[in-house]
């Protein structure tokens, strides 16, 4: 069994009295040694959950281990970006990295953080308020990587970034993560950013985890299938079924042998999280349990 | 050294495709016994794919025997493709072919189809 | 052994200078550092200047209009250009001083807390290996370090001019030792309403967590406590009390005056001045007057200095408790 980088059992985060709670009783496990995808339309909890895990605020319900610890604990093993990409604009690149030096005595690597903004072509003596989107996240990336994290969490990193800056910064990522076998946690809304670097998946909607596990086996754990519209799609359990004319396409998990009648592949991500996400009522799918993971 | 291209809309796993175009670069010639393939955060760093799925294709290429990992220094080929390389006679008829087929009016995707099918005919049931 | 020696002296080359949260604070907040040494430095300068130059001119211009030579004349009550240089210098110096703990308030409000928790910099400090309550504890203890530190050279400089230039402050006819803002600037109450604006303002920025309305709170907050606890200072300490027929003379702070009857008590004063019918109407017998006399500075000041303190540590406490519940804190 590989070792766990996060595991929630019952999380559940309410801001105010009154309000719908941001996360509700939300269980997975998350491995580390990864790069773990945290999927969901806007407002489905994935910021509130990435910033529970770096321990900025506490859950109302439930309980979260990060790296087998409370968050609190770890705050030192842990590399956090925030979605907008917080930095000090009246600092310059080369004081906002001895700004990360200072913070992280005995941990920091002056060679990774200044590599890291190296490969941007950004002058150290620049200030930070001059720098575009893209040199912002690289900076705050560089920050991140710069204190050695074992686990690193990043709200929609990519978030705002051209295609190139999106395919370097993602780059850098993956080498860093090659490199230091960083277990990598990133949320995005844009499915299609993450197609390629995740090898495991968090969909959220609605506070609630709809899919948690590897990303091949939930991939694998589904089929797309175009048959006739009168064809009966028992026992398999559909998630989304959608019928044109005389044909029927559905995304389903297969449940026993398939009609050979019907044309099947299997689902891309993109294809796999759009359905889930067209189909709030599609039962719960988890493959990260301890138990199975074990088998 | 080799360098590889991920097509993410092409439908075959990223690690499939690793595989396939190192195996093209040994057939090829372009990688030949002794090569080092690049390690997995120069794959990862220019193509922005996912570690794991580097060391999954170099794991496949090793269980092939076509490479060997060896600790601490890299990803080693082991032995080439013995296809035909780029001067062989094969080669050569095939040329000689497309000229004709061309010739006879035959564009790209007519020559692409009846290639695929007679490949398909010779071929059947062997593993990619 | 040259990669050694390398080594050492670019370790050693690191550990000159502050380090760690020290260094990142003064960093973050370097123009406030600079804004304050300037402050400062004008404050000084303008004290050093009325005690030397500034007092020596207005003194030259006092003699030489013959005031000293016991020939008093109405401009010996007017004062000079000499003498009212002097006395806008000390009154900038006062008000400075006074301004100080305003200054502390909206900036602890507005750049120290606010800011940073509206902008998102806080959640990047406490994400390095620092934690929200260490972060807060470097946010307070640097600048009331430097608070104080500059508060104790302009204090003490305030009284070298106060003690030094009495005689030529009651010439020209200047504040009482009991007026705002030199009561304040003599002792040690500057310092510690400097300390309580910082709180104040820390806790305003953390309830607030944006700049602007941090800046208003901590402002108005801190202007409120020091109505209450300015309104409280004169029953701070026993008054002393004189009586007589007349009205006792003015001295000191006065906290209480009125007229006294035959039995005692104390009544507001009819105002009959010298009206026997209308005094033994009242049965006025008599007059008192409860003040403080000069000698009640320094209970008075310690007193004050001790709750203005307990208010600033009950800030300290509560932005403590505040932030540790919002954020995750290690067990």
């Amino acid at each position: 069994m590989t070792e766990t980088a996060i595991e929630a059992a019952g999380l559940g985060m309410r801001f105010g009295r009154r309000g719908k709670p941001a996360l509700d009783g939300c269980a997975f496990r998350i491995p580390a040694g990864g790069v773990c995808a945290v999927v969901g339309p806007n407002g489905a909890g994935k910021s509130t959950l990435l910033s529970l895990a770096a321990g900025l605020t506490r859950p109302t319900a439930g309980a979260l281990t990060v790296l087998g610890r409370s968050p609190a604990e770890v705050r030192a093993r842990v590399g956090y970006v925030a979605q907008d990409k917080p930095l000090y604009p009246q600092l310059t690149v080369a004081e906002t990295l001895r700004w990360g030096r200072e913070l992280n005595p005995g941990r920091w690597d002056d060679k990774v953080a200044e590599r890291t903004v190296a490969e941007g072509d950004l002058d150290p003596e620049g200030k930070i308020r001059t720098l575009s989107g893209g040199q912002r996240t690289r900076v705050a990336l560089a920050l991140a990587l710069g204190k050695r994290p074992e686990l690193l969490l990043l709200d929609e990193p990519m978030a705002d970034l051209d295609p190139l800056a999106r395919h370097q910064l993602t780059g850098t990522l993956m080498a860093d993560a090659a490199e230091h076998g960083t277990t990598v946690v990133m949320s995005s809304h844009v499915v299609a950013e993450l197609e390629g670097s995740c090898d495991h998946l968090l969909l959220l909607g609605a506070g609630r985890v709809r899919l948690a596990g590897p990303l091949d086996d939930l991939l694998a754990a589904h089929r797309l299938v175009t048959g006739r519209a009168d064809a009966s799609l028992d026992p398999h359990t559909v998630v989304e079924a959608r019928t044109t004319g005389r044909g029927l396409t559905a995304l389903i998990r297969p449940e026993g042998p398939r009609d050979p009648a019907w044309q099947e592949t299997v689902p891309t991500l993109e294809e796999l999280v759009l359905a889930h996400l067209r189909a709030p009522q599609a039962p719960v799918l988890r493959l990260d349990d301890v138990q199975e993971a074990a088998v | 050294m080799i360098e590889y291209r991920i097509d993410r809309r092409s439908g075959v796993a990223t690690y499939v495709q690793i595989v396939q175009q190192t195996k093209q670069a040994l057939r090829l010639g372009l990688l030949e016994p002794g090569d080092k393939l690049p390690t997995a955060r120069e794959v990862v760093e220019a193509t922005a794919i996912n570690p794991n799925t580097v060391l999954k294709a170099y794991r496949e290429l090793e269980r092939e025997g076509l490479v060997e990992a060896r600790r601490g220094l890299g990803t080693f080929v082991r032995r080439g493709l013995n296809t035909a390389p780029a001067d062989s006679p094969l080669r050569a008829e095939l040329d000689a072919w497309a000229v004709r087929a061309r010739e006879a009016g035959l564009d790209r995707d007519d020559v692409d189809a009846l290639f695929t099918s007679v490949l398909d005919t010779h071929f059947k049931g062997d593993p990619s | 052994m040259t990669a050694v020696t390398l080594e050492t002296t670019a370790a050693a080359d690191r550990r000159r200078g502050p380090r760690g949260l020290l260094w990142a604070t003064l960093r973050v907040h370097r123009s406030a550092l600079w804004f304050w040494v300037m402050l400062m430095a004008v404050g000084a300068g303008v004290l050093l200047w009325a005690y030397g130059p500034g007092a020596d001119a207005a003194w030259a211009e006092y003699r030489s209009r013959g005031c000293l030579d016991g020939r008093p004349s109405l401009g010996c009550d007017m004062g000079g250009p000499a003498a009212e240089r002097y006395q806008s210098a000390t009154a900038l110096a006062g008000g400075l001083i006074g301004l100080v703990p305003f200054l502390a308030a909206a900036w602890a409000g507005a750049a120290l807390v606010g800011r940073e928790l509206e902008s998102g910099t806080a959640r990047l400090a406490w994400t390095q290996s620092v934690s929200p309550a260490r972060w807060l504890a470097a946010k307070l203890a640097v600048p009331a370090a430097l608070l104080v530190a500059g508060m104790a050279v302009l204090t003490l400089l305030h009284r070298l001019v106060w003690t030094s230039d009495s005689s030529l402050r009651t010439t020209i006819g200047a504040a009482d030792w009991h007026q705002s803002p030199a009561y304040e600037a003599n002792g040690t109450l500057a310092t510690a309403y400097a300390l309580l604006g910082l709180a104040v303002g820390a806790l305003a920025g953390l309830l607030a967590r944006r700049a602007l309305p941090a800046l208003g709170t901590a402002v108005l907050a801190l202007g409120a406590l020091m109505i209450v606890v300015g309104d409280l200072r004169p029953h701070l300490w026993p008054v002393r009390t004189l009586t007589g027929d007349e009205y006792p003379e003015w001295t000191g702070m006065v906290v209480d005056d009125g007229a006294l009857t035959s039995t005692g008590a104390r009544v507001s004063d009819p105002i009959c001045v010298d009206d026997a019918r209308c005094l033994a109407e009242h049965d006025i017998v008599g007059y008192y007057r409860d003040f403080h006399p000069a000698s009640h500075f320094w209970p008075l000041q310690l007193v004050e200095t001790g709750i203005v303190l307990a208010l600033a540590a009950l800030a300290v406490l509560v932005s403590f408790r505040l932030l540790n519940r919002r954020t995750a804190r290690a067990v």
